[in-house]
């Protein structure tokens, strides 16, 4: 009988499931949001018909993500630390410093072995997340998927000198009104991420190669701006926004061999699929 | 009589103050808007129409404050912190400790009996650290900044935040209005935010009595408590807390005309 593991990544801003068993079978990237936070059970309803299967076929479930405590149907809950350093060592193996830019977080991760070593975070500060590029691009009337293309644009980047979010967004406005081009303070904008992220992941002494995940590896613009900071190019897997939810599904498959290996019982959580009731 | 004037362009509010024989003759506070220098022009504008004064009765102007640059009118300009420390010696004698809570920085400094700052602390450039936290909230629960101290005086069960990143408060915000969480309730949470932060760092620079509290968050009553409580120490709080560097900037001038005779 054929083998399926469910990795569930509830991110701050998006919820991510993959059904796998040797390769990917399905994947669905929904929004987390305030109202979707109780809701993994529908992203993973979605992910199971995507695979043509049913909740009775999945081997083992593990959840990840800050809101993971939010799945009540998961057999673990396992750091987000853990399966990304996984995931990223499943589909780019040659990587040992990750960079990952979430909605409201960043960090880097040092891996070695496939495995997690060392890492830094931030999630006190929106600067250098994913949140600080919302808040001023809607400052700037740009959507967020746009930022990247239109940066590529700029002929005389300019200096944000603002760390803090709030008052960059003012300081974009200003730039705004004094006439600067505006591929020019999006590449700026960018440059700023970069800077803070570039800065916090250099305390791990960053080794080649070097992945960069999240939604902010979506951003071709902070993408050029991160490889200028480091004087190399970076990886992007494929999708970066599952390395968390496949490694999740993979520290499941490591689970369950180990198990069967060692000959002990698998503790699972009932098939049954329903909303969180305590969720943070 | 000789008059002067102190100015100061705040990065949110501007104010000025029209001085004569150590005495505040008038005084105004606006926002500051986009271009500092028209502000400039029309604060003083106001201030001497209040005094019934012009320009050139004026024997010297200071002008201090994020947009000092800006006043093309001034005589010179001067630091935030040396205003600050002579405006608070002005309003309190006694006062050895003070804390500025502005629109981007909140500043802790010590002043002698004679006026001057012996030591400064700064925040970091972070909305949550200065009075702009206090604006970011109160745009998300539709309120006035100026109803925000008596309102949160109100709490019974305050909500804190998980957060100290105005950012992520202005979102948490979102949702505990949405769980159905009062009002005053959360501004008591943002209160104690700010106040932590604050009270850190009159820790660091150490508590030396008497303890004045100036700048625009020390029109926000519930604020100004919050520290108290945090510090266990009754604060002096000016009258009008926003104009003591302007304050001290007149007063700077007022030295400048009798040292010069």
């Amino acid at each position: 009988m054929s083998q399926y593991f469910t990795g569930v990544d509830i991110g701050s801003t998006m919820t991510k499931v993959v059904i796998m068993n040797q390769t990917t079978l399905a994947s669905v990237i929904g929004p987390t949001g305030p109202e979707h936070r109780k809701l993994a059970n529908r992203v993973m309803e979605e992910a199971l018909a995507k695979a043509k299967l049913t909740f009775e076929d999945i081997t083992y479930v593990v959840a990840t993500g800050y809101g993971r405590i939010n799945v009540p149907f998961a057999d673990k809950q396992i750091t987000e630390i853990s399966c990304h350093a996984r995931g990223v060592a499943h589909l780019l193996p040659e990587v040992r410093t990750v960079i990952d830019i979430g909605g409201q977080d960043s960090k880097g991760i040092k891996l070695k072995e496939g495995r997690a070593v060392d890492f830094v975070m931030n999630d006190k500060c929106a600067a250098g997340t994913g949140r600080f590029l919302e808040v001023t691009a809607e400052e700037l009337g740009v959507s967020l998927e746009d930022m990247g293309r239109l940066s590529l644009e700029a002929k005389n980047k300019v200096e944000i000198s603002s760390i803090c979010t709030v008052f960059a967004a003012q300081e974009v406005v200003a730039k705004l009104s004094e006439g600067v081009a505006l591929p020019d303070i999006i590449a700026g904008l960018h440059e700023a991420i970069a800077i803070r992220v570039y800065g916090m992941v250099r305390r791990l002494k960053i080794e080649r190669e070097v992945a960069l995940t999240g939604g902010g590896a979506k951003n071709i613009g902070l993408v050029k701006a991160l490889e200028a900071k480091l004087g190399f190019p970076v990886l992007v897997p494929p999708e970066p926004l599952l390395t968390g939810a496949i490694g999740a599904a993979l520290m499941g498959r490591d689970i369950v061999q180990e198990a069967v290996k060692k000959g002990e019982t698998l503790v699972r959580s009932e098939r049954r699929l329903t909303e969180a009731s305590i969720f943070t | 009589m000789v008059y002067v004037v102190g100015i100061d362009i705040g990065s949110a509010f501007s104010k000025a103050v029209v001085m004569a024989e150590n005495k505040i003759i008038a005084y105004q506070v606006l926002p500051s808007g986009g271009n500092y220098k028209i502000t400039a022009e029309q604060i003083t504008e106001k201030t001497l129409a209040k005094a019934k004064l012009s320009l050139k009765d004026i024997a010297y102007t200071v002008a201090v404050g994020y947009g000092a640059a800006s006043v093309s009118f001034s005589s010179e300009t001067a630091s935030d912190i040396s205003c600050l420390a002579r405006g608070v010696h002005y309003l309190f004698p006694d006062a050895r400790t003070a804390i500025d809570i502005g629109g981007q920085f909140t500043r802790v400094f010590k002043l002698d009996g004679r006026g001057k700052a012996t030591a400064f602390l700064l925040s970091e450039k972070c909305a949550a650290g200065s009075g702009r936290f206090l604006q970011v909230i109160a745009r998300v629960l539709q309120i006035d900044l100026e109803d925000i101290g008596e309102l949160s005086l109100k709490s019974k069960n305050r909500v804190d935040f998980n957060t100290g990143c105005a950012v992520f408060a202005e979102s948490e915000a979102v949702s505990r209005v949405a769980e159905g969480a009062a009002k005053e309730d959360i501004l008591a949470g943002l209160h104690r935010t700010l106040a932590a932060k604050i009270q850190t760092m009159v820790a660091r620079i150490g508590l030396e009595p008497d303890c004045a509290v100036v700048g625009g968050g020390a029109k926000d009553i519930g604020l100004v408590k919050s520290i108290e409580q945090g510090l266990g120490y009754r604060l002096l709080v000016p009258e009008e807390p926003q104009i003591v560097a302007a304050l001290g900037a007149a007063l700077l001038a007022e030295e400048k005309v009798s040292k010069g005779g």
